[in-house]
Formats: C-alpha cells, sequence, structure tokens
C-alpha cells in the first residue's frame, strides 16, 4: 500500500522564530518518504479549517517496530499552520502519506555530474530536507542556497551547513534586508557563482533542485534553462485532498494541459513547467 | 470484511428506484475520482455505490488554476470538468470496476443535447454500468449542462432523449441554484428520469484580501462540505415531498447524523462528497456508524426509515 491514512502522535512541537515551528510526529506502519514528498495533516479533532495541509517531510527517522518519526518544518500563515503549530506533544492527529512524487533525477547521467545547487527560499527548504539529507548520504557534494526576506526566516539553517559542508560543498545565506548572508535575492548570489566562475564551478552545476515562493523557483527555472542545468521544483498549490481526488492542484505544463501537484508533482522537472 | 449475512444486524440495503444497493452510501461525482485511484486508500468493497467524475464525449483538460478556495466549513471548487473522455474510462477503468459489490453510476455531461444522447448510447452497452447522472447543473463550464438545469422544458426535453437512448436508469443531479429545485425535479421526472439527485454545489465566490481579487480565476466556484447541508436537505426534503421519484441526497454529509437526516427528510441513500478529501475513508465510515446506530437503537432497516420525518410532519 502506497499511501497510508493513520494517526499520529505528536511528540513535540517547536516553536522557531518569525512564528516558524517543528512538529515531530511518530506514526506507526508509515513508509519512509522520498525525497520531496509530503503528507497531509491536520491537528487533533480539527473542525476547522476543514481539510488538512500539506507538509513537505522535512525530516524522518524510524522508530523501531515499523514506526516513522517524521518532522514538519512550517510556518504560521493561515487557520491550518495555526492550527498545526498549536498541537502539543501527546495529541494524535490524522496523516495522510507520504505522497506525491518526490525528486527523482537525482540517479540520472546528468546529475551525477559535478555538484548540485540547492536554492530555498524561505520555508521552501522543508521541501529540501530530506534532498539534502540524502545527498549527503551518499557523499554527492551540493551547494545550499537559502534566501529569506529576514535573518528570522532562515530557519535550520545549521542543519543545512553541517549537511553541505559534510560533502565540500558550502551553504550561501541571503537575506533581503541584509540581517544574514549577503544582501539580496537568493538567485542572484546563484547567478553570481555560475558567472564569477567559482573555482568549484568550472565543472558547472549537474543539478538544482528548488523550493519556494512561486517566483523563486521560476527565476530557478530561467538560471538554470539559461545555463544548460537540469532540475527540479517541489511545488506547491492550494490542495484539497492531495491524493488525486479533487483535482484542484493544478499546475500548467508547457506541453499542454494540467497536471495535478498531488500526483504527477509535487516534484516537476524545471522544464516541463509554464512558469 | 466479510458482510454479515443472515445475522440480526440491521439490514443497510436499500432501494432507489431500480438500483438495488447493499447500503445508502455512495460516493458523489467528482470526489472520489474514477473510483480506482482510491483502491488503496479506503475499501471499494464496502460502498453502496460510486459516482464517476462526470464524462465528457472528448477528455478535457479543465480550467486554468485557481480551482479550489477554502471557506467556513467547506471549500469552493471550479474545476471545470477535466476528465479522462468517456471512451477511455469505459475502456480503461471500467473494467477493474466491474464486479464489485458498489453500483457504478457514470456521471455524464455534454454541451448539447446530442452530447449527452451519444454518451449514453456509448455507456449502455456496458453491463458494468449501474445507472447513468445526468449532470445538469454544473456551475463551472461556461455552456456545460447548467441551461439544462435550469429551465424546466429544455430538461424535460433532454431526459427525454437520453431516456430513449439507454435502458440503464436514469438518475438526474439537480441544481440548487434555482428559485425551485422541486419543479426541475417534476420536469426530470415527466422525461422518464427514474431517480433524482439532490444537489450540486451552490454557486459562490471568494476573494483574496491580500491580493485585492477573486481567488478561483474563473471568479465563481461551486461551494461544498457542511456549510451546505442545511441548505440541500432543505431542497431534498421538498423534491422528496413534491416529485414521485426516489432522491439521493447530496450535500456536506459527513457523520451519521447527516446520513440519518437525509434519509428522514426523504432521501434513499446519500452521496458524500467533499468530507472524502479530508478523510478518504469517510464513506467507510459512515457504513460502520450507520450501522452501530441502527444496531444500538433498534431500527431493523434503513428503508424504514426514508421519509420518516416527513411522515411525522
Amino acid at each position: 500500500m502506497a499511501a497510508l491514512d493513520a494517526t499520529g502522535r505528536v511528540l513535540e512541537v517547536r516553536p522557531l522564530p518569525l512564528r516558524h515551528f517543528l512538529l515531530r510526529i511518530r506514526v506507526d506502519g508509515m513508509e519512509p518518504a522520498v525525497p520531496g514528498q509530503f503528507v497531509m495533516v491536520a491537528g487533533a479533532d480539527q473542525a476547522e479549517p476543514y481539510l488538512r495541509r500539506a507538509f513537505s517531510v522535512y525530516g524522518q527517522e524510524p522508530a523501531g517496530e515499523g514506526a516513522l518519526v517524521i518532522s514538519l518544518l512550517g510556518k504560521v500563515i493561515g487557520r491550518g499552520t495555526e492550527a498545526l503549530a498549536a498541537c502539543t506533544a501527546g495529541e494524535d492527529v490524522p496523516v495522510l502519506g507520504p505522497l506525491g512524487r518526490g525528486f527523482h533525477t537525482m540517479g540520472q547521467a546528468g546529475a551525477a555530474r559535478g555538484r548540485s545547487a540547492l536554492v530555498a527560499g524561505g520555508i521552501g527548504s522543508a521541501g529540501l530536507g530530506l534532498l539534502a539529507e540524502a545527498l549527503a548520504g551518499a557523499e554527492r557534494p551540493f551547494d545550499f542556497y537559502y534566501g529569506g526576506r529576514t535573518a528570522g526566516d532562515l530557519v535550520e539553517a545549521d542543519e543545512f551547513r553541517r549537511l553541505s559542508e559534510s560533502t565540500g560543498g558550502r551553504l550561501v545565506m541571503t537575506t533581503e534586508d541584509g540581517s544574514a548572508g549577503i544582501h539580496g535575492l537568493v538567485t542572484e548570489a546563484l547567478l553570481e557563482t555560475l558567472e564569477a566562475g567559482r573555482p568549484e564551478a568550472e565543472i558547472a552545476y549537474g543539478a538544482v533542485y528548488t523550493c519556494g515562493p512561486h517566483g523563486l523557483m521560476a527565476a530557478v527555472a530561467r538560471i538554470a534553462a539559461d545555463h544548460g542545468i537540469a532540475g527540479e521544483a517541489a511545488m506547491e498549490t492550494p490542495m484539497g485532498c492531495g491524493y488525486g481526488a479533487c483535482l484542484g492542484c493544478a499546475v500548467e505544463l508547457k506541453k499542454g494541459g494540467y497536471a495535478l501537484c498531488c500526483r504527477h508533482g509535487p516534484v516537476f522537472d524545471l522544464e516541463e513547467v509554464v512558469w | 470484511m466479510t458482510r454479515e449475512s443472515g445475522g440480526s444486524g440491521p439490514d443497510l440495503s436499500t432501494q432507489v428506484g431500480p438500483l438495488e444497493l447493499q447500503n445508502p452510501i455512495l460516493t458523489a461525482s467528482g470526489t472520489f475520482g474514477y473510483g480506482l485511484e482510491f483502491a488503496e486508500r479506503a475499501d471499494l468493497h464496502r460502498l453502496g455505490g460510486l459516482v464517476t467524475k462526470g464524462l465528457s464525449l472528448e477528455p478535457l483538460a479543465g480550467n486554468p488554476p485557481v480551482r479550489i478556495a477554502e471557506t467556513r466549513g467547506g471549500m469552493l471548487n471550479s474545476i471545470g470538468l477535466q476528465n479522462i473522455g468517456v471512451d477511455r474510462f469505459l475502456d480503461d477503468v471500467l473494467p477493474g470496476l466491474v464486479g464489485l459489490p458498489p453500483k457504478v453510476i457514470v456521471n455524464l455531461f455534454g454541451y448539447d443535447q446530442d452530447d449527452y444522447v451519444r454518451l449514453a448510447e456509448r455507456v449502455d452497452p456496458h453491463a458494468g454500468v449501474a445507472a447513468v447522472e445526468l449532470n445538469v447543473s454544473c456551475p463551472n463550464v461556461s455552456k456545460g449542462g447548467i441551461e439544462f438545469g435550469h429551465d424546466p422544458e429544455i430538461l424535460c426535453g433532454l431526459v427525454r432523449r437520453v431516456r430513449s437512448a439507454t435502458g440503464k436508469p436514469v438518475v438526474v443531479k439537480l441544481s440548487p441554484n434555482v428559485t425551485e429545485p422541486a419543479a426541475l425535479g417534476q420536469a426530470a421526472s415527466a422525461g422518464g428520469a427514474d431517480i433524482l439527485s439532490a444537489v450540486n454545489t451552490f454557486v459562490g465566490m471568494a476573494i483574496d484580501t491580500n491580493a485585492r481579487r477573486p481567488v478561483l480565476s474563473t471568479v465563481r466556484g461551486g461551494l461544498s462540505g457542511p456549510a451546505i447541508k442545511p441548505l440541500a436537505l432543505r431542497i431534498v426534503w421538498d423534491v422528496a415531498r413534491e416529485v414521485d421519484l426516489p432522491v439521493i441526497g447530496i450535500g456536506g454529509v459527513e457523520t451519521v447524523d447527516d446520513v440519518l437526516e437525509f434519509l428522514l427528510a426523504g432521501a434513499s441513500a446519500v452521496q458524500v462528497g467533499t468530507a472524502l478529501f479530508r478523510d478518504p475513508r469517510t464513506a467507510e465510515r459512515l457504513v460502520d456508524g450507520l450501522r452501530d446506530r441502527l444496531q444500538t437503537e433498534g431500527v431493523a432497516s434503513v428503508r424504514s426509515l426514508v421519509g420518516a420525518a416527513a411522515r411525522q410532519e
């Protein structure tokens, strides 16, 4: 059974700066997620908002007896995230997943060449957590570009620094207000690396993986296309069900028509999407 | 999950016109895909029936995003009838559903009367299809069906033509976006419909207060979920009393109480829709919950509940 509708036990809700939070949930019988996959979750006995919310699986670890502890990284932006952030340890919450198609080109020839660039905008870093871990585990070098409006947006930056540096890569932080890292946009930092000919970049990036606001991912797609780099984006759309029933999460494709973000995605090839 | 047979448990089976269902819980069109998508997340065998996503003669890509907007107690959708087309459904999907206990009802919509007739003709030879449900009330495409559902004369003519194109039971899904849905139900009845399903979504809209523009790409969408249940229940009540056809109740069904309310108002079965998005096992839970409830209350048969509140009035 590919996806399981289960009840998870909240282990921890860790408040982070600027209303970010890290939620750890133990789910019995849940299959480990592929990097980029997501779960649909809601608070305990939650009547409102009515629909569950989609969260990338940010981290996961086996907990014995077929159980999995998943970590979700989020930011309170509305009623759904508000309800989740208000969970307390010991509560039981519904968890459906893992869902969707995760990152899928890591093993391909083009991607294996050289290092990878992971580009996160704000809480989009959650969608790249498992990927960073997988690359580090496989000793595949990557640089992690992490952009936010302000320093507090760069949650878990130390973790991404640790993972990228373990592969010989680096963490590049940017903020729009200059309060941390480079003053500017994360896409500008990516471009600079690509065009300044940083020594390691002689072999360029073999692949770029991105998750963040739509505009950021669109810019990354343009940059990747200009430099002949393949890549993937973990996309976010309004989602009703998360498993292909409501057809609400349409993403327009260049070949025509729409794909469902929850089934065909949430990870799309950069070049297949109409940005 | 074997079904108790000959036991002392309550009899959940129900008769909806010519359709005999193992229980009164169906899944609504557009909320359960074509059925098989749910095979890994829900126990199809236990449903009373399933209604497919609306099918057209040709595949449809649907509306551009944004297609859904969550609202208090429900959601708006403007999917635009995205579907794989009737032929692919009949060739690729239907064989996987044949032989399962739930009755398969195929939801059809067209842009003109000929479309509906051709769709009914395509479906007619397939033994795995228990009935057709005509979508004459989708609020999300400029033409698809809506004018048929709003004009009694046109609806009657359409149903008459479909009626003569297929031997399958014909279900007509009523729009709530008219002054008197029961009048449309009477028109459908006059045209030869076997069953009415009521209701489709209510036209509504939402505005993004940050962007200062409508949320949905089409501005308007169909409202569904618990928010519409009292509105739908009133229409089912009226239709059941004023039209001499069996009714399938639809609108915000999520709990056993919701099911009972629709049955008591006169529906012979219900369709579960938006609640499936929140929990894909809602329909199974309702089957179990209904059985437990009837057992507890000593009610021998679902059929005894149908319309019981009307008789008390």
